[in-house]
């Protein structure tokens, strides 16, 4: 694999590889926690702190992981610093912990912790999957952010619970509900696209090399060839 | 084999790891977790005892509380208690939250949740608020949303007998059905707390009502507070004054026979009444149909029932009312439907043909209000033409 620079590394996940708007992971909290920019905000930050935690620690481990042994030991880091995260919340941060609900403890099963835990830390050193849970987490905060921004200043009139008093009467309600996210999620897709002039969502950099069957089918089958 | 064993070995030092890892955040974040719970909880509280300092729940499964209180808080410095309660408003259940400090005094009322369609119940609390047992009774109920917010009164009420409770002393928190039934059997044990109340053909003087036990054993009669037992065979408790007026009382009650009449003859009564009987000392029991709100009402919201109101009343010759009573009704639940209530319908005993009319009306039922007067009329009409003078 080609060595990448440290800021590279960083970037990455901004952008090029945005987590949310490039790679499509995390769709589930990204739709549900973007309807107010708090719960938005902490549940970023809330998934960068476990991201870079667990990429730091599977990368340490990542010679003394059994590769057959992978996944399950993965779940059982990304669940404990989940649970932590989650206890630092509760205690420190209530009104979050209250805003973001179930969703907190489905960070567990986030894909894009999973995701780079299985493409990036585990081929990697300690200080670049340090960098790489950094770019991911501040890509996925910041997709959250611009999203529930439209979302909530738009749909709700308001931005971070303060009411915006000069839009009260021309509130878009239908961007509050599921259908709305949906569609501001698809208009932010294409937006990076037209950005990017398109060379953002380069599915091949990371679909076979980081695919968890990569190295038993050999791209002989695989739906995502040439891809 | 081997492979499988270290596999396993380096699973379970990642697990150890973890594990030890987490019991650090816990020991660390366990007790302001803890604190926040407990300022969470103590926030509904709070919010009717502004002053509270801590509260610590009360268990009240070891005392007779009124049968709304559901929860029971102390507080901590001895203010008072905060109780929570569950009550029937206009169709719904509403949880109320009161404080009520060491004086007796309530200190703030909330509706915690509810499904009123008129939402009063939002704000009513606010009149509560440093009111005592009298001043509680003081406070008006909403024309409108009269049932949700009498049953809000009511519940308050509720608090301030279950604080006194709570707080050691001892309250008659009978409600007025169990306080008349405990007054029936006291003057008749013999009744075994099963009467009926009897609608009077006869007039009899200074008696308010009168009680039959099912069982057969006897009468109660009410004569003011009073309860005055009489036996199957006629006697009354040794001790009562005057008792010949109450066993007289209950031989004109025995002695009374109904006679049906025949409406055949009669094709104007057809339309308004729906029998017609004669006592042989000459009073009419008619029951009387009247078109309430079932009849000319509906909305979309409470649809007209299609039913008559239907009354049955006891009418001298000289046209005073003895007795009244709802036979049947449809009307709206919860508005028109308390003219089923004695409350309501005994508002026309001892009324005459001039003053039926100079009754408190139904509040927020006009409707049915005026259903039932009409239904009276009718009853006054049909006796004028069953004597003939019509």
């Amino acid at each position: 694999m080609k060595e990448k620079s440290s800021l590279s590394v960083l970037l990455n996940g901004i952008i090029k590889e945005n987590p949310v708007l490039v790679l499509i992971l995390g769709t589930c909290p990204t739709l549900a926690t973007t309807t107010t920019v708090d719960g938005a905000f902490g549940m970023g930050i809330a998934a960068l702190v476990v991201l870079v935690c667990s990429n730091v620690f599977i990368s340490l481990l990542r010679k003394v992981i059994p590769e057959t042994m992978r996944i399950p030991c993965y779940i059982v880091i990304i669940a404990g610093f989940v649970t932590m995260v989650k206890m630092m919340i509760q205690a420190f941060l209530p009104s979050l912990y209250e805003a973001l609900g179930v969703y907190l403890d489905l960070i567990t099963v986030n894909c894009i912790i999973l995701g780079r835990a299985e493409m990036f830390a585990n081929k990697n050193a300690v200080v670049a999957s340090a960098l790489d849970g950094v770019g991911m987490g501040l890509g996925f905060t910041l997709s959250l952010t611009v999203m529930s921004t439209i979302r909530e200043v738009f749909g709700a009139a308001s931005f971070a619970g303060i009411a915006i008093p000069f839009m009260q009467d021309y509130k878009i309600e239908f961007l509050t509900k599921a259908p709305g996210g949906l569609l501001v999620y698809g208009l932010l897709i294409a937006l990076i696209y037209v950005v990017t002039q398109g060379k953002a969502p380069l599915k091949k950099s990371f679909s076979c090399e980081g695919c968890p069957n990569a190295e038993f089918c050999n791209s002989q089958n695989c739906d995502m060839k040439g891809a | 084999m081997k492979k499988n064993i270290k596999n396993l070995v380096v699973f379970v030092c990642i697990c150890t790891v973890i594990t030890l890892l987490l019991a650090t955040t816990n020991f660390i974040t366990a007790p302001m977790i803890e604190k926040n719970q407990n300022a969470l909880a103590n926030k509904a509280l709070l919010e009717v005892m502004p002053n509270g300092k801590g509260f610590e729940n009360v268990d009240i499964t070891k005392l007779t509380l009124p049968s709304t209180v559901t929860e029971a808080y102390r507080e901590t410095d001895g203010q008072g208690y905060v109780i929570k309660l569950l009550t029937s408003g206009y169709g719904s259940d509403m949880v109320i939250m009161c404080g009520v400090d060491s004086k007796g005094v309530v200190t703030g009322a909330v509706c915690l949740s509810s499904n009123e369609t008129l939402g009063k119940e939002k704000t009513y609390g606010e009149n509560f608020t440093d009111k005592d047992a009298a001043g509680v009774d003081g406070v008006d109920t909403i024309t409108g949303a009269t049932k949700t917010t009498e049953a809000y009164k009511n519940a308050v009420k509720d608090a301030l007998n279950a604080a006194i409770i709570l707080g050691g002393g001892s309250v008659d928190i009978r409600s007025e059905e169990e306080i008349l039934f405990d007054n029936l059997n006291t003057a008749l044990p013999e009744g075994e707390k099963k009467f009926q109340k009897l609608f009077l053909t006869e007039e009899l003087d200074n008696i308010d009502a009168v009680y039959a036990a099912e069982n057969q054993m006897g009468y109660v009669i009410v004569q003011g507070e009073q309860f005055i037992g009489v036996k199957a065979d006629g006697t009354v408790a040794e001790g009562v004054e005057n008792g010949t007026i109450f066993t007289d009382a209950v031989a004109k009650i025995k002695a009374s026979s109904l006679q049906d009449i025949n409406l055949a003859g009669y094709p104007d009564l057809e339309a308004t009444i729906i029998s017609a009987k004669k006592t042989a000392s000459g009073n009419y029991v008619i029951e009387a149909k009247g078109a309430g709100y079932g009849i000319k009402g509906g909305d979309e919201y409470h649809p007209a029932s299609n039913e008559y109101i239907i009354v049955r009343v006891a009418i001298t010759p000289d046209y005073k009312i003895i007795d009244c009573i709802t036979v049947s009704q449809a009307e709206t639940k919860g508005l028109g439907d308390e003219c089923a209530n004695e409350s309501f319908y005994g508002q026309f005993v001892g009324k005459t043909e001039q003053n039926y009319t100079e009754i408190d009306a139904i509040s927020g039922a006009t409707l049915t209000t005026d259903g039932y007067k009409q239904a009276i009329e009718r009853a006054f009409a049909a006796v004028k033409v069953l004597k003939g003078g019509a």
